[in-house]
């Protein structure tokens, strides 16, 4: 079951168009494997047809010439735009084999690099200083506790972690920001969809000697 | 106030009425130019539908963007793929007008982002697919047969054709990025193209026929 959705805000901006294609992506990836949030978005974009195109006054004319020409232009091609039946793409990462959200699957990304029980591989989005990655615990690994000095948006792709908020699995839609302090355990092991605007900081003892981590995943 | 409440909502209920029975018939009158476009590449009802969104879709872009000439580009390019993609609009899904809506949302996301990020990636179909889902399209697929039949039908075109067919629908390149790869001009991409699809249309309609 899913439990932590994008407010509706985001989903209304979603809806819309209007959020960086880091942002979106994240979105996206949550609608694709829940229910109620598809539904959402479809009433949205229905309600925003419904104003935009069903009403004649709000119109820019255009002339007669303008439209016969555009209409000329874009007909004089028969080609069309088949839609691929199979676009699902797998990765493996650390011998764990992963389905890709479909929302990904078009999204550049870079090779995967390592510290300890994280993976980690950057998507080429440049949105700075937004950066999207995704990002692999494995089974019985942490993110030692941090604050995030920015915004942290995790999206669980597969697999299920803790921290002192809760227990997350695969949809869960988890937006932090510097108020909040975590440190993310996964029993099973996980691959997240991550965006951030800034590096995670430690706050506790030793771990603050673990600052790159936090450009790591960042 | 001389009208009791009752019959002021009876009047509303009644205009509410006629307004929606209104836009069934619009509906469906845009829904068939659509399939008109899809299945005999109609150009009257394209004209049509071009007329009922095209001065629509520029206002929307000029109020936000505030540039005409982006504003004008939108038009083209949602037109241009309601062109290209009518065969993918399913009436049983949704009304017409949120099927052209996703369509004009998702080149404007693709636009806007050509323009902030530099990217041409086209990340927009994959964040609100056009087709609803996947699994879906390959049960139609396998139930028809027509993927192993379009398949059987590329494999029988001559080779210039097919590694540009290839290209272009399955790995998804622009003709520009196929012209530089195969390194012959953008013109004979094009044409080659014009001919495969000309063929598969052919070959296609043998076997269903």
């Amino acid at each position: 079951m899913i439990k932590h959705h994008p407010n509706s805000e985001l989903l209304e901006k979603f809806a819309d168009g209007e959020l960086p294609a880091s942002i979106a992506a994240g979105i996206a990836i949550h609608v694709e494997m829940c229910p109620v949030c598809k539904v959402a978005v479809a009433e949205l974009t229905e309600q925003r047809s419904a104003i935009h195109f069903e009403s004649s006054d709000l119109e820019m004319p255009m002339s007669e010439l303008n439209i016969a020409s555009m209409v000329e232009e874009i007909t004089l091609s028969d080609e069309i735009d088949i839609a691929i039946a199979d676009k699902e793409k797998s990765i493996s990462v650390k011998g764990e084999e992963y389905i890709l959200p479909r929302a990904l699957t078009n999204m550049a990304m870079s090779k995967w690099s390592s510290i300890g029980h994280l993976a980690r591989a950057r998507f080429s989005i440049d949105e700075e200083p937004l950066r999207a990655s995704l990002l692999q615990i494995q089974a019985g690994g942490s993110v030692p506790e941090h604050t995030h000095k920015g915004f942290e948006l995790t999206v669980l792709v597969d697999g299920h972690f803790e921290d002192e908020l809760g227990i997350y699995g695969p949809g869960d839609f988890i937006l932090l920001d510097a108020e909040h302090t975590h440190s993310p355990v996964t029993k099973d092991g996980c691959l997240c969809y991550t965006v951030a605007n800034d590096a995670q900081h430690f706050t506790q003892g030793i771990n603050k000697l673990l600052n790159p981590i936090g450009s790591f995943i960042y | 106030m001389g009208q009791s409440i009752d019959s002021m909502l009876q009047n509303k209920a009644q205009h509410a009425k006629a307004i929606s029975m209104e836009k069934e018939i619009e509906h469906k009158a845009i829904a068939d130019w659509l399939t008109n476009v899809a299945q005999k590449r109609d150009k009257r009802a394209f004209t049509e539908l071009f007329r009922f969104f095209a001065p629509k879709i520029q206002r929307i872009a000029t109020s936000k963007y505030g540039n005409e000439s982006l504003a004008a580009e939108v038009v083209q390019e949602t037109m241009t793929n309601v062109w290209r993609k009518a065969h993918l609009f399913d009436a049983s899904k949704g009304a017409p007008t949120t099927w052209v809506y996703t369509v004009m949302r998702n080149v404007s996301f693709d636009l806007l982002r050509k323009i902030k990020s530099k990217k041409e990636d086209n990340l927009s179909d994959d964040f609100w697919p056009l087709v609803e889902s996947v699994e879906e399209d390959v049960k139609v697929f396998e139930d028809h047969l027509a993927s192993k039949e379009m398949m059987a039908c590329i494999d029988k075109l001559p080779d210039p054709q097919k590694s540009v067919v290839k290209g272009f629908y399955f790995m998804e390149m622009s003709q520009e990025q196929l012209a530089e790869h195969l390194d012959v001009p953008l013109g004979t991409i094009k044409s080659r193209l014009r001919l495969a699809l000309a063929r598969l249309k052919q070959h296609m309609g043998e076997i269903h026929d």
